[in-house]
């Protein structure tokens, strides 16, 4: 529970950055999904799978403070947390290049549904492309981070 | 540790609450179902933001300007930028005084230095400047300044620019739909009187849109003719300034685009008026 607790928390907070930036960030035409990205991260560096259920409860929880519609976050976050339960132990076999490139990609995937979604009439290829780009860039600055200076972050289970 | 990938049971939770979050995704974009727990939260995140605020940053920036020996110079500068902002809405609403108020009661009540009857002052209380560039739906959240009993859904939002969209829910705060919404619909005209078309929000902030017919309407257009509002729509008055015609793309035979950008910014104060007809 209190683990649950902290994760709404750095949810939250990360959430609001995210908010904070994107208006900067949209002037380059990126869309940097942050929330969903620790979200991710959270989902893949725990030790035991992630429930549907709390996947589908932090995805609510987003969409609310998020002020998007609900169901939106709820949905890609329950697909993520299958896709990262499914592939877990495969991720051992891959190079953390591959991972990050498995992190940027789902990233920009997540950008064009939500786009669909929230920004239909002014969906732009170049923003899904130049996020696609900057996400998987973003990933793999992480990792070189997380190489070279160990976990910054302990979340896991 | 080994994780073990989901089972079939799983699989199936999985499943299911795929379609149920898209059920809900289906009801939250097609209905207002979910508006009032939206609305709930909205208002507690401004409260408590400003509640926060004013236990945390208020009490430091007074204790800084008490220390500075500025903070007298300083209410008065405030005072003086709300009045300031304050008289530019009431000097864009007498400009438009003839189009708000026909019966010219308005201009009476004017003289008796009776401002807080026909129309109310409200303040921002909460707006993303993020949605302008990312998504379709352009919403801010006002205060009242006065304390008002009537309803105001539907009540015209402007501030000094320009009208910037009209109020859709109230609860605390009321929500303002912007004329940029791509939800949002507002019937305009030329000046000449002799076209006339529905704007929708483009989206993007400062553009509406209008599409028409050019075998129907076979009216010249001219970058940068003036449209008014047409008061067909019953919640905006009639003959108020919209914007400038920016852009003309001819998509087929049949329709025509007209990217109009908007007069008006909602960025431009945080003061805004609201009236309601």
């Amino acid at each position: 529970m209190k683990n649950y607790i902290k994760v709404i928390f750095i949810i939250a907070i990360i959430n609001f950055i995210e908010l904070s930036i994107s208006n900067a960030l949209s002037k380059a035409y990126i869309i940097f999904p942050l929330t969903f990205l620790f979200y991710s991260y959270y989902v893949y560096k725990s030790d035991e799978n992630i429930n549907p259920i709390e996947a589908f409860l932090f995805g609510l929880f987003v969409d609310l403070i998020s002020n998007s519609y609900f169901g939106l976050n709820a949905i890609l976050f329950c697909l993520t947390t299958y896709l990262i339960n499914i592939y877990s132990n495969s991720f051992k076999l891959f190079s953390n290049l591959q991972i990050c490139i498995f992190f940027g990609l789902s990233a920009a995937s997540y950008v064009g549904f939500t786009q669909l979604i929230l920004n239909l009439y002014n969906f732009s290829y170049l923003t899904l492309l130049v996020s696609a780009v900057f996400n998987i860039f973003f990933c793999i600055f992480i990792a070189l981070i997380s190489m070279y200076s160990g976990n910054l972050i302990n979340i896991r289970k | 540790m080994t994780r073990i990938s989901p089972s079939t049971g799983q699989k199936i939770i999985y499943l299911f609450l795929i379609f149920l979050g898209g059920f809900i995704l289906y009801v939250d974009i097609n209905t207002n179902n979910f508006q009032k727990i939206k609305n709930g939260f909205n208002s507690f995140q401004i409260s408590t933001h400003f509640f926060i605020k004013s236990f945390s940053i208020d009490p430091i920036m007074d204790f800084r300007n008490h220390f500075q020996f500025k903070n007298k110079l300083i209410k008065e500068n405030k005072e003086l930028h709300t009045a300031l902002e304050k008289s530019y809405v009431e000097k864009y609403l007498i400009s438009q005084d003839s189009k708000f108020f026909k019966d010219k009661k308005f201009l009476e009540e004017l003289d008796q230095n009776n401002l807080n009857k026909p129309f109310h002052m409200a303040q921002l209380k909460n707006l993303d400047p993020g949605i302008f560039n990312c998504c379709d739906k352009h919403r801010i959240h006002i205060q009242l300044l006065t304390e008002s009993n009537e309803s105001l859904i539907e009540g015209v939002v402007f501030n000094s620019s320009g009208v910037i969209g009209h109020i859709i829910h109230e609860m605390n705060y009321k929500e303002v739909m912007l004329l940029t919404d791509v939800s949002h619909s507002l019937p305009i005209k030329n000046v000449s009187e002799d076209f006339y078309c529905n704007a929708r929000g483009s989206g993007m902030s400062d553009y509406l849109i209008c599409n028409y017919n050019p075998l129907i309407s076979n009216k010249e257009m001219e970058i940068g003719q003036n449209f008014l509002t047409s008061g067909f729509g019953g919640i905006y008055p009639k003959d108020i300034k919209i914007g400038i015609l920016e852009d003309i793309k001819v998509i087929d035979s049949n329709n025509t685009e007209l990217k109009i950008k908007l007069s008006s910014n909602p960025l431009d104060s945080i003061l805004f008026g609201v009236i309601n007809f």
